[in-house]
């Protein structure tokens, strides 16, 4: 944020209306024009709805953030979303508490009643290793393909395309779908919009289907258009029915921000 | 709010030629203010802020032929003058109407008065699979804690990330502003279900 003397503390008092008018335009200009400023505003956004669902606001300040934050049905079913983020991760972070054992010390001091089912666990765990080490043969060669495939020198014509936009982009088509039968030799060419300031000299970019845990990982992805935009090409027989979400990030790693993007295939 | 649609179609062109000459970035800057005037107005308790932020436009596009040439800096602030002056003008209109102690959710009246919670549950839970496992965990990790101990338990994670807290804040933001638009995305699908 371009202003030092602009800290959380007065973004919160900003945010329950407690500013002046000078003040807040400033505050406001910032939001609408500084990406780093926005995103603080929108931390301290985020912490105060927290504060106010944990109840740990003053009778004032909670009555102040009421005024702005729960007037609407639209702004209460947000705030009921959060909350039941919240009471999700919490009720999740109870049902699995951290292990307390300590380590191999604790494995070979079992006694023999103990042993027995551990040992079972491990052959099971080394059979089930067998067989992920197998597929990740099988996906290694899909990563190869898809490599090869968006290699700056690799041509195929006419490929079938399709522009996504972030899906954190309020507005932004989150519809995006193919809905006719591609052939086994087509390829579907995403042309990714990059809205960040920040430009890299290549992108990475990771693809899954929705409800699967494998995932494939092309980098290298050079952005074209002035950084504006990425290229990524998938062979269709990797794309079955379903939703898929592609995350992109800077090659390197460097970067804070990553974007996410997500369309349909119907058939 | 009602809108004026004696504006001229070209002027959207205009508009978007003023925020970039590159179309593709302009629309994208058109999307991203549309959605941050709605949120200033949001903040300054308007009833009606898609309603107003339209306004904001449709009053920029009857103008812009003679702003654009004598204006300098960045047209976004114009945008948020022009959004200050409708919101003087409407301050009537966007006095809250609604009692105070209605609306309090930890009074327990909006679970009551809206009974969608189960269904946002069953949202989330949807939505949670279309996540990644690095971002499920991210997300669970962070809101694990209430009260004072998320502070200690939040800086603690920031260490382990090797980020700093104020970045891990930013982060989980993002990942639940895609998880609401998400579950919005679901609960208006189940509603015309209905």
């Amino acid at each position: 944020m371009n202003n030092e003397s602009i800290d959380d503390a007065f973004l919160r008092e900003f945010l329950l209306g407690k500013v002046n008018d000078e003040e807040r335009v400033r505050i406001e200009d910032l939001f609408l024009t500084d990406p780093q400023a926005k995103d603080r505003v929108l931390g301290v956004e985020q912490d105060l709805v927290e504060d106010y669902l944990e109840g740990t606001l003053t009778t004032a300040d909670r009555e102040r953030f009421v005024s702005r934050y729960a007037q609407t049905p639209e702004q209460r079913r947000r705030l009921r979303i959060t909350k039941s983020i919240k009471d999700w991760a919490i009720a999740e972070a109870a049902s699995s508490p951290p292990r307390k054992t300590s380590g191999w010390r604790g494995l070979f001091g079992l006694r023999p009643a103990f042993a027995i089912p551990i040992a079972a666990t491990a052959m099971i765990v080394i059979v089930v290793a067998a067989i992920w080490v197998s597929r990740r043969a099988g996906h290694s060669a899909i990563e190869q393909e898809l490599a090869q495939l968006n290699a700056p020198s690799s041509v195929r014509e006419e490929p079938v395309s399709l522009e996504l936009a972030p899906v954190t982009v309020r507005g932004a088509d989150s519809k995006a779908s193919f809905n006719r039968q591609l052939s086994e030799n087509e390829v579907v060419e995403l042309r990714l919009l990059w809205i960040q300031k920040e430009r890299f000299p290549s992108y990475q970019a990771t693809i899954r289907r929705v409800g699967d845990n494998q995932s494939y990982t092309v980098g290298n992805l050079k952005p074209e258009n002035d950084g504006k935009a990425i290229r990524l090409k998938l062979p269709a027989p990797l794309l079955s029915k379903g939703t898929y979400q592609i995350n992109l990030s800077a090659s390197d790693g460097s970067a804070d921000s990553a974007e996410e993007y997500q369309f349909t295939m119907d058939t | 709010m009602a809108r004026d649609f004696a504006v001229p179609p070209e002027s959207f062109d205009e508009i978007l030629a003023w925020f970039n000459p590159d179309r593709e970035m302009a629309a994208a800057m058109y999307v991203q203010l549309r959605h941050d005037l709605a949120k200033t107005f949001r903040w300054r308790q308007c009833s009606d802020p898609e309603g107003m932020t339209d306004e904001v436009f449709d009053r920029v596009a009857r103008k812009i032929r003679d702003v654009r040439p004598t204006y300098t800096g960045d047209p976004r602030l114009y945008f948020r003058a022009v959004a200050n002056n409708l919101v003087k003008e409407n301050f009537k209109k966007i006095k809250t109407q609604i009692a105070l102690e209605d609306v309090d959710l930890t009074k327990q009246q909006i679970s009551e008065a809206d009974a969608k919670d189960a269904e946002i549950e069953e949202c989330l839970h949807g939505c949670l699979q279309e996540l990644s496992s690095d971002k499920r965990e991210l997300i669970l990790a962070y809101y694990a804690k209430e009260k004072q101990a998320k502070i200690d338990h939040r800086r603690e994670l920031a260490e382990r990330f090797g980020i700093s807290v104020e970045t891990l804040r930013v982060r989980t933001h993002r990942i639940c502003l895609s998880l609401e638009t998400c579950i919005e995305r679901r609960l208006r699908r189940n509603g015309q279900r209905r």
